[in-house]
């Protein structure tokens, strides 16, 4: 037994099964509440009430829905490509739950602390497009095949952003290492800064500064990089591939049952990664008041059950602050689903190439000539986050007409002559002698018949 | 009917020696954006359209024919059913026809009801129109305070008429009921709150959506010539810069006596008939504010015998349905029955255009243009 204990590879093994189990228990517990809230965040924008009457505010509909979703038959129609058919919700399921392993919950509650964190994810999560072209493949449906291609074309051109959007935020740590300025010990390279998710949250509470999270200094990142997010998820108003209105349901049209769970399940396990990885790279993760190991320790003690108290309370708390933060973008989420109507396919991809692209490279480049000057640590990253977030009010006020260019080719609004149109002509200035006249004779033209006899 | 034969994808190959093929896509009967059960038989290249067959008639009702076998009342209640989202206005145009055949012409107060509720249903038919083209570009949230404000519509009606959809309301001869009491400070009431606060909040959701401009500005553009060549009528041309509107061009009822404004835009794209749609609820506001200020006394029917007979003879009579203009050629042969009653749906003319329009466009644009042209296919199907 004892050899048991210390075999390590029976202890991978172990860890590999509560690693999966969690990763997949918190992702369907994520999704089921997510469900619940959209329903009652759309019923609140729509002035209705969403969920009512299973359970306080219908908060058993969360259960029953996944539970009615495993009762259903599983239909799968006679000209399907079978393996296609049954594989793409496996393959679209399994980068999700696989994604879970980077993201820093709280100090200990990171099921993988692997130095290569965001290439992992970013890897993941471009794995997903395979699923959904298989499904679209797979289903010998016009709709389906429809929604594939687009979502194929979609999911590659926003890894590029997505992907370019993050740099920035590596590009911060770099400057943050500690050979290079401050006393901080968990980064190990001066200068070339981190892609490891805890290490980059670790960078956000630096000693002197607890409260300074890259949002401060990449804005316009955070920004861009959830607008990615919508897209790599397939969230409106970037829901092409499974444009309701379009295309019946996408991909998803000839899914049924727990295949087509699976599929839902991926969509918002999509939407908690980003969110959690937003969190991350941008809110400070697990930082936020009451997430401090010293504190609770010198309220508890170091030694003994007292210190493990302390530690248990940390990283509760830890964990809170991470999963807050993660609420808090998960309702964007859905806030937006509520407002936006859906891009047409040839602007959505206009806007990455000639828009989100461009932009992302200019972030870098900005950041890292700002990041060059000789002015000081503290100097440095002030001016970075005001440049930052001067372009991105650049970007939403004096730009978003812009939008409009690379999204239809034509000119915006401001630089186009309107044609101002009075309504008053000949018809109506008959009208208008007619509403004069108090009671006009009955109109012979109207009360007799035409042709008589 | 269409026969299958006539959708034979084409096949190119291109100078590589790779082969295409263009794919034909069956969109409807059953499809949740095509208004009803119209079918569009689309030819697509990738995602590009090269042509499209609409495919009507799943709604077919025989309407024509079940009124030459109805007492000249009894129709009524079944044009309640071919603009199923106006029922009011339907309902208008054939007592108008009824009428002209009889020589009567109905008392003012029923011709000033009748201007009222045509004009709550335009404002309720143009929401429900608003509201699914929100939806069918992605919008979910416009459909839904669109119905909201439609219900208290058809709450309005159902005290009225007692009923909130079917309204079987108009007579030959003038209205059934009069306003019940409380009805028309109910009614002022809704107008305000729809005029200060519904209407500005869909115009905030939509009208200065980036996205939404982006997928209707420039999109299904109809010049004059070509509208009025197709004999598109309503806020689809209107949109195109062309001012007719029968109230105006021929008034009828109360309009002769109520001046309407008719909204024109010179755009003639999807966002410039969305835009007509809105100035129009904000136009039939103000006409039911003047009607019901200047709302006069008297009966509200004109007395007809039990037994219409008109006398032989024919007639046109046309009003602005809120997709245009909606209108019965009714013939009368002196029994009971009329001989033949034309009804000239504006949704089915409207329709007309739709190949042309979707020709080169994408597969996003064919719901976007679909959606703006406004069909009811009980009205094209009849």
């Amino acid at each position: 037994m004892n050899d048991l204990l210390t075999n390590d590879v029976f202890l991978t093994v172990v860890h590999f099964f509560v690693t999966f189990l969690f990763a997949l228990g918190f992702l369907s517990v994520a999704a089921m509440l997510l469900v619940y809230l959209e329903r009652k965040t759309q019923g609140y924008a729509q002035d209705r009430y969403g969920p009512l009457h299973y359970g306080p505010a219908g908060i058993y509909l969360a259960i029953i829905d996944p539970l009615k979703l495993f009762l259903k038959e599983d239909v799968k129609s006679g000209q399907t490509d079978s393996i296609m058919f049954r594989l793409a919700p496996a393959i679209f399921f399994a980068p999700v739950i696989t994604a879970f392993v980077v993201l820093p919950f709280s100090p200990y509650l990171t099921a993988g602390a692997i130095g290569t964190g965001i290439i992992l994810y970013v890897a993941l999560s471009s794995i997903d497009v395979l699923g959904i072209f298989m499904a679209g493949w797979g289903s010998n449906n016009k709709y389906s095949l429809i929604g594939g291609l687009r979502s194929t074309a979609q999911m590659i051109s926003y890894e590029l952003p997505l992907v370019l959007s993050i740099v920035g935020v590596v590009m911060v740590t770099s400057v943050l290492a500690p050979g290079c300025t401050s006393s901080l010990s968990t980064l190990s390279h001066c200068g070339i800064g981190s892609i490891s998710f805890s290490d980059i949250v670790h960078a956000q509470m630096q000693p002197g500064a607890p409260w300074y999270w890259f949002v401060l200094a990449q804005p316009l990142g955070l920004v861009l990089y959830y607008i990615c997010g919508l897209a790599e998820t397939n969230r409106s108003p970037f829901d092409l591939p499974e444009a309701e209105s379009e295309l019946v349901a996408g991909y998803l049209t000839e899914y049924s049952g727990l295949r087509w769970a699976m599929f839902f399940l991926g969509e918002y396990g999509n939407m908690t990664i980003v969110s959690a990885v937003s969190t991350a790279l941008f809110l400070g993760g697990w930082s936020g008041p009451g997430a401090s190991l010293g504190l609770w320790q010198g309220i508890i003690g170091h030694t003994g059950f007292a210190g493990f108290a302390a530690q248990v309370i940390f990283n509760a708390f830890a964990a809170f602050w991470f999963i807050f933060k993660m609420g808090i973008l998960l309702l964007v989420f859905l806030w937006i689903r509520a407002t936006l109507p859906r891009l047409r396919a040839d602007q959505l991809m206009r806007f990455c190439w000639l828009f989100l692209i461009p932009l992302t490279l200019f972030n870098i480049v900005i950041t890292a000539f700002l990041l060059l000057l000789p002015i000081g640590l503290v100097a440095q990253l002030v001016v970075t986050g005001v440049v930052n977030l001067a372009m991105l009010l650049f970007v939403v006020f004096a730009l978003r007409r812009l939008t409009g260019v690379s999204a239809t080719g034509r000119l915006p609004r401001w630089a186009q002559q309107r044609v101002v149109v009075s309504a008053t002509n000949g018809a109506n200035a008959r009208a208008n002698a007619g509403q004069q006249a108090a009671l006009s004779a009955p109109a012979d033209r109207e009360a007799t018949p035409a042709g008589r006899g | 009917m269409a026969t299958e034969a006539t959708f034979r994808p084409g096949t190119f190959v291109d100078e590589g020696g790779l082969r295409s093929e263009e794919m034909i896509l069956n969109m409807g009967p059953q499809h949740p954006s095509t208004h009803g059960v119209l079918r569009l038989v689309l030819t697509l290249d990738g995602e590009t359209v090269i042509n499209c067959t609409p495919v009507i008639g799943y709604l077919h009702r025989g309407m024509e024919k079940i009124f030459e076998n109805r007492p000249y009342m009894g129709g009524i209640r079944y044009i309640d059913n071919a603009d199923y989202l106006s029922p009011m206005l339907n309902e208008i145009v054939y007592a108008m026809a009824t009428e002209q055949l009889m020589g009567i012409e109905p008392p003012r107060r029923a011709q000033y009801i009748r201007l009222i509720v045509g004009e709550l249903e335009r404002i309720a038919s143009h929401l429900v129109a608003i509201g699914t083209y929100g939806l069918d570009l992605g919008a979910t949230t416009p459909v839904v305070w669109c119905f909201r404000d439609r219900e208290l519509i058809l709450d309005m009606f159902e005290s009225l008429s007692g009923h909130r959809f079917t309204h079987n309301y108009m007579r030959v001869g003038g209205v059934m009921f009069d306003f019940p009491k409380g009805w028309i400070q109910n009614c002022e009431k809704w107008l305000d709150v729809f005029e200060k606060k519904s209407l500005p909040d869909l115009e905030g959701l939509l009208t200065g959506n980036e996205i939404f401009e982006a997928r209707t500005e420039g999109v299904g553009y109809i010049d004059p010539q070509q509208a009025v060549a197709y004999g598109l009528t309503g806020p689809l041309l209107r949109a195109s810069g062309v001012n007719f509107d029968v109230r105006v061009a021929r008034p009828y009822g109360a309009y002769r006596e109520i001046a309407v404004i008719p909204q024109i835009r010179q755009e003639g794209d999807c966002f410039a008939r969305y835009r007509v749609k809105m100035d129009e609820m904000r136009e039939c506001v103000r006409l039911i504010r003047t009607a019901l200020d200047r709302l006069p006394g008297g009966s509200i029917c004109q007395r007809t015998p039990i037994a219409l007979r008109p006398q032989r003879g024919e007639t046109y009579a046309s009003v602005e349905s809120a997709r245009g203009e909606e209108s019965i050629y009714m013939i009368s042969d002196g029994s009971e029955y009329p001989y033949r009653a034309k009804l000239r749906g504006p949704s089915f003319t409207n329709l007309q255009i739709l190949p042309e329009l979707l020709r080169g466009n994408k597969i996003g644009d064919v719901i976007a243009i679909l959606g703006s042209i406004d069909i009811v296919l009980g009205d094209v199907d009849r």
